[in-house]
């Protein structure tokens, strides 16, 4: 049964093999609001899952095991997120392979409720650019990158936004996935540190990718309108908050 | 063909590339910029022709926007007029005949109103039946799909066109087809071995064998490449097949199944795709005596065999990778037999497809299933054809409501076969429009020169000036001279800056010779500047101490071993230069001791000078080597010892010699010590011929000198009533960091400064020997002129007289009031400028602050725009300054004194069109396709500029090499500051002459007949009419007065 209730949370908190359903459901919800709610909700809902289990009940989620699954996940959604030139699905995989490292932390005895936050670190910024695919996708037909390029000078403010919510997404500081993989990297043995380093790795040369079709080239084709300033505001409000949050919370979780 | 091509169709290779360059413009080295006519090669056709195939050539813009055009319509600088003519002729000629449609409102509302870039963008299904249904709203009317055959077709035209203008690489069909990085890949890895060979003393370590040409050494270097042969790219292989790049060439064509009928245009399009490489290598291949061609020679065929190693080895790579075809037959065949794959491949690859699409192919493409690719090809082209015609109709909905009510009702009222020709009608209207528009903005400024441009009333007083200055015809002249004009009895001439003297120029300290002349001529005489004191030989200390600096700075260890130690000295440099620019470079010219007094070789030689120059620096040579090699001071030695070492040294005595024997040196350290004079030290016998070779170029024979003097004298009309000064100011321009400072300098000078030529030419004006022959010609030069050379400093507007030192005492007591003058022009101009460069900020006040300012912009290495250089030129005004004195022409032309009345046979007048009148149209054609294609014409931003070599700029790590100019040259706060507009020059002569004349210079003439100059001659023999050449034809300009058309042409043969 706690091997069935494992599943059902590696759906939610997604981790390979499992992770096909989270993915399959975020790629199936219609429009790109929806496709950030569920972004959002889907982890906290594997999260509250995962605390109604006992850490007994489930020893494998403490064995050196589920560490390399976790990370074989994260790498492989890394992995194949390079390739990728659609926005939502860029997010969708960079936050599965996220939100897979969150595991560490029931891994490392961490605490339920500090899990139930630091997935806010990839879903919140994933969210964000779930919608701005939405939003892109309305206005111009699509969100495939690498078609046209040269998008920063025709819609700099969606453009902007999409930019630091893929940073927020790869462990750039001051956000909070740095300071989470800073945590799983100080409480694993220094074994575990490729591994994750080869994550930063992919992570970095996939978000060379996104950013390169995003912002460079000569754009071309049809000109459409950018955000207006409410919604570039509330995004900027977002991340800013993310930030500050980043700051205070791993501050006073590691002890500054 | 097979591996041993025959001499023949190695012949015939070489010719098709041969035959293929020439479209593409030479690119001189950016030490002596060029400024150039990117369409050069194409000057044989008009304009209009030769921009459309231009473009299609390099891929860029021949035009502004069209909302450029509109802005210069809303300024007033567009002549309305003259744009519903060109409207008008242009619906005479295609005459659609669509009921219902004002066609020349139509396009006349498209001209000023519409604010899309293209109002009948390119597709591929638009029909006038699709067409209907999105103007009347309905639903589209269900129709068959295309067919294969169909969409074969359409394939073949865009990916396997066979019209030269539209040609396609086999590796560009397989990135549009494939998604691979082919074109991409090629381009870095040519770049990087043109880099690598091409190299002119940047890198600190070079490529080995480059002495045995590119393509051989590229080769021996390629064949041991590891990261070729990590990425699995067996070059190794490919390069066995072939030894000469004739050979490598026709092979590549053959595997990659070219047919040959098509091999001209294929090579053509793989020259012009990196174009800026070809045309240095093709200047390089072409030029004479440049060092660094003779040392490591290349050409384009060579180029063209590396290029195409590269590609056919990328091309099997990706056969054997992505299981793609491998050759031109094999990707027709793909096209033939998977139409809708093909189709679907090429919208995505080409960034044509429609976005919400895009994942739904690719995820397709990557499953490769042929019946889903079907499906999802023909749901995509209904949805295409959809999109298609709902653009189309609401773009012509939006020009049909600017028009007016009428054409809504006559666009409702279109048959479908009518919207279609409209259609059409309004895509050739486009591809014509940037044409009207540029004829329409010239028309403007023709009616001003026009109105401006007219004889002075007032006849000048027969007064004798003060001073008379010679300017070069640059446009940034104009300014200093109207202000010094304005200033006081100055009269000002302008003439090309190297005063019409070539010279082959050897500065001071500086060991190689520099062409002081226009581009198109070569320099016979050799002028050696030479110190006027005699120093002993000793160097500065910081002189000597920046030495060792420069060569760690190029050393490649350095930086491991120096860096902590020394780096803070770097640092204090930066900082001073960073903050105060000007008082460090003062500081730093003040600590490298000042230029030695010095004079020109002006005089030729006479055999037995020559001879005893050669032995006088053989014999300073053999010194400095007595002193270097075997620590002798002169005193130790005597003048007996030197002539017998030098002429053991040359062969003719056997040593040893005495002095060796004295200090007691063995017979194989003499001989060594021998073979050094010969070697090192140069002194022998073939390099005793070479130097006196070269000194028989030296200077210029007396006849030659009153040549030269008396035709810049008369062709500018000075004969009489010279003044006490005569200034002959070359121009040069100061800037830091600037890898296009030549650009800056004088053209006239081969892009050099043209101060030389200025000293002489008063040197030569200023013997009395020259003005006795003079006075024998009819001119008549006072004892009191006297001919001073200066040189004015565009970046500052200073203007700095030199050789003052041989100025005639008298001349001293009226000095002061000339510097001042000049000091006050100076500082006008400044102040005029600075309003200019520096916006929103009172200038004309303070000119005193503004020179300040100039001056802090010309040392500030951080300036991208130290001044705007030749931007915003426009006219070239060849005549009296009559016509232009005190009118304000906003620095914007290029002023050639010529007086007709003196040129009887019009030889003065072929000089100035053939030479500066064709050097004008070459600056003014580089700064418009620079401004219209700042991307692909220009050089793009110079924030991204890396220096390539010492020769030339790129973009970024790697690109093309960068022709043409930089923004920030030619563009303020984003939009273009000059404006894009053919030379206007205005020639001031009776018609018939200057026919006459223009007939016999074919260059000329077919640059006046194909509209790449626009020509406006002002007749004095008939009243000072303008007659303007339009279409061919010289018609009197409607504000000469007179209405009346005169199409005198018999005179042009």
């Amino acid at each position: 049964m706690e091997w069935l209730e494992l599943v059902l949370v590696g759906m939610l908190l997604p981790v390979f093999p499992a992770s096909v359903v989270f993915n399959a459901v975020i790629r199936w919800t219609p429009t790109g609001w929806g496709k950030a709610a569920a972004m959002i909700l889907l982890p906290e809902v594997g999260v509250a899952l995962l605390s109604s289990i006992s850490s007994a009940r489930v020893p494998l989620v403490h064995s050196r095991g589920w560490i390399v699954l976790v990370a074989f996940s994260a790498l492989l959604y890394a992995f194949r997120a390079i390739s990728v030139r659609e926005i939502s699905i860029w997010a969708r995989l960079m936050a599965t392979s996220g939100l897979g490292l969150v595991w560490i932390f029931e891994a490392t005895h961490r605490g339920r409720d500090v899990m139930a936050v630091a997935v806010l670190a990839w879903s919140v910024p994933a969210a964000l650019l779930l919608v701005l695919a939405g939003l892109l996708t309305e206005r111009s037909g699509g969100a495939y990158l690498g078609l046209q390029g040269g998008l920063a000078r025709v819609v700099p403010r969606i453009s902007s936004l999409a930019t630091l919510s893929a940073l927020a997404l790869v462990a750039t500081p001051l956000f909070p996935s740095f300071f989470a993989l800073l945590h799983v990297i100080g409480v694993l043995r220094l074994f575990w540190l490729w591994p994750l380093l080869l994550v930063l790795l992919v992570w970095g040369w996939s978000l060379g990718g996104f950013l390169q079709q995003l912002l460079f080239g000569s754009y071309s084709g049809e000109r459409f309108p950018d955000l207006g300033t409410l919604a570039t505001s509330s995004g900027a409000v977002v991340l800013s908050l993310l930030v500050v949050s980043a700051v205070v919370w791993s501050g006073a979780w590691i002890g500054i | 063909m097979d591996r041993d091509l025959t001499l023949g169709d190695r012949l015939k290779v070489r010719s098709m590339v041969y035959v293929a360059s020439e479209p593409i413009p030479r690119f001189w080295p950016m030490r002596t910029f060029i400024h150039h006519n990117p369409l050069f090669g194409l000057e044989h056709l008009p304009f209009d022709r030769a921009v459309e195939q231009g473009t299609a050539l390099f891929h860029g813009r021949g035009y502004l926007p069209r909302r450029a055009y509109q802005r210069y319509r809303a300024e007033g600088k567009v002549d309305d007029r003259a744009l519903g003519r060109y409207v008008r002729a242009f619906v005479e000629r295609e005459d659609p005949r669509l009921a219902g449609i004002d066609l020349e409102a139509w396009l006349w509302s498209v001209l000023v109103s519409a604010d899309r870039e293209e109002i009948c963008p390119r597709s591929d299904w638009l029909d006038g039946s699709s067409l209907r249904d999105a103007l009347d709203d309905r639903s589209p009317s269900s129709r068959p799909s295309p067919t294969e055959e169909q969409l074969a077709a359409l394939l073949r035209e865009r990916i396997l066109p066979e019209r030269m203008s539209r040609h396609r690489s086999v590796y560009s069909q397989l990135d549009l087809l494939f998604g691979t990085r082919l074109a991409a890949t090629l381009d870095d890895l040519l770049i990087k071995s043109c880099l690598d060979f091409f190299d002119e003393g940047q890198s600190v370590w070079q490529a080995p064998g480059r002495e045995h040409g590119f393509y051989r050494s590229w080769k021996e270097v390629a064949r041991r490449n590891l990261r070729f042969l990590l990425h699995g790219r067996d070059l190794a292989a490919v390069l066995a097949s072939d030894q000469e790049p004739e050979a490598m060439i026709a092979h590549t064509l053959v595997t990659l199944e070219v047919p040959e009928s098509s091999w001209q245009d294929y090579i053509l399009h793989e020259l012009t795709h990196l174009h800026g490489w070809a045309g240095f290598i093709r200047f390089r291949s072409q030029a004479h005596h440049y060092y660094w061609a003779e040392r490591y020679p290349a050409d384009l065929t060579d180029f063209l065999a590396v290029r195409m190693v590269i590609g056919l080895t990328l091309v099997q790579e990706a056969a054997r990778r992505h299981r793609c075809p491998g050759d031109s037959d094999a990707i027709a065949a793909f096209v033939a037999a998977s139409p809708f794959e093909a189709y679907l491949r090429a919208e995505l690859y080409g960034g044509s497809i429609l976005a919400g699409w895009a994942q739904r192919a690719d995820a397709a493409i990557g499953r490769s299933r042929r019946r889903e690719l079907g499906g999802l090809a023909v749901d995509y082209i209904a949805a295409k054809r959809r999109d298609e015609a709902m653009r189309q109709a609401g773009i012509l909905a939006d020009l049909a409501r600017s028009v007016g009510p009428e054409a809504e009702v006559g666009l409702r009222d279109l048959s479908e076969r009518d919207l279609e020709r409209l259609v059409e009608v309004l895509r050739t209207w486009e591809s014509q429009e940037g044409y009207a528009w540029l004829r329409a903005t010239e028309a403007h400024y023709i009616d001003d020169v026009i109105d401006r441009v007219r004889p002075s009333g007032s006849p000048r007083a027969d007064r004798r000036p003060f001073a008379q200055a010679f300017f070069c015809i640059d446009v940034r002249s104009e300014p200093l001279r109207r202000h010094l004009e304005a200033l006081g009895d100055y009269q000002t001439f302008g003439m090309a800056g190297f005063f019409g003297v070539p010279i082959g120029f050897l500065e001071y300290g500086n060991g190689s010779e520099q062409p002081l002349c226009p581009a198109i001529m070569s320099p016979k005489s050799l002028i050696v500047e030479i110190p006027a004191d005699l120093v002993l030989e000793e160097e500065p200390l910081y002189g000597a101490l920046s030495h060792v600096f420069q060569d760690l700075e190029h050393s490649v260890l350095a930086p491991f071993v120096a860096v902590e130690a020394v780096g803070l000295l770097f640092g204090l440099g930066l900082i001073g230069k960073t903050v105060w620019p000007v008082r460090y470079h003062r500081t730093y010219g003040r600590l490298h001791g000042k230029k030695p007094l010095t004079r020109l070789l002006v005089d030729k030689l006479t055999p037995e000078q020559a001879d005893s120059l050669v032995r006088a620096v053989q014999r300073a040579m053999i010194v400095r080597a007595l002193r270097s090699e075997l620590g002798l001071g002169r005193h130790q030695i005597t003048d007996a010892d030197v002539r017998e070492l030098r002429e053991i040294a040359l062969g003719n005595a056997a040593g040893p010699p005495s002095l060796t024997v004295q200090l007691g040196l063995s017979a194989e350290d003499e001989a060594v010590f021998v073979e050094k004079l010969r070697t090192v030290y140069r002194v022998d016998r073939h390099e005793a011929s070479l130097q006196m070779e070269r000194l028989g170029r030296l200077g210029f024979s007396l006849e030659e000198q009153v040549q030269y003097v008396h035709r810049a004298l008369v062709s500018c009309g000075l004969v009489r009533n010279f003044s006490r000064f005569v200034l002959m100011v070359g121009h040069e321009s100061l800037s830091r960091n600037n890898p296009y400072e030549s650009a800056l300098d004088c053209g006239a000078a081969g892009g050099g400064h043209g101060l030389p030529n200025a000293r002489v030419i008063c040197a030569m004006a200023n013997k009395a020997e020259v003005r006795l022959r003079l006075r024998e010609l009819g001119v008549v030069v006072p004892d009191d002129t006297w001919f001073v050379p200066g040189a004015h400093n565009t970046t500052t507007d200073e203007v700095t007289l030199h050789d003052l030192d041989l100025l005639p005492t008298r001349h001293l007591l009226y000095l002061e009031r000339l510097q001042n003058g000049l000091a006050a022009a100076t500082k006008r101009t400044a102040a005029e400028r600075m309003a200019t460069l520096e916006t929103g900020q009172r200038h004309d006040r303070e000119p005193g602050k503004a020179a300040a300012m100039a001056l802090r912009r010309a040392n500030d290495w951080s300036q991208v725009r130290p001044e705007w250089g030749l931007c915003r030129n426009l006219y070239a005004v060849v005549g009296g300054r009559h016509l232009t004195e005190g009118v304000d022409l906003e620095g914007r032309v290029f002023l050639l004194s010529y007086d007709h009345r003196l040129d009887p046979d019009g030889r003065f007048l072929e000089n100035l069109l053939a030479a500066p009148v064709v050097v004008g149209e070459w600056i003014n054609l580089e700064h418009y396709f620079s401004t219209v294609d700042v991307h692909r014409f220009g050089s793009g931003s110079k924030v991204y500029h890396n220096v390539a070599g010492r020769f030339g700029v790129m973009t970024g790590n790697q690109s093309d090499l960068r022709t043409g100019l930089p923004l920030q040259t030619l563009y303020r706060d984003g939009q273009p500051y000059h404006e894009p507009l053919r030379l206007i020059s205005l020639v001031e002569a009776p018609l018939p002459f200057v026919l006459d004349v223009v007939g016999r210079l074919p260059k000329v003439k077919s640059l006046v007949m194909g509209g790449w100059i626009r020509v406006i001659v002002l007749d004095p023999d008939d009243g000072y009419k303008a007659f303007v050449l339009e279409e061919g034809e010289f018609v009197v300009h409607p504000r000469s007065g007179l209405t009346e058309r005169s199409t005198v042409m018999e005179g042009v043969s």
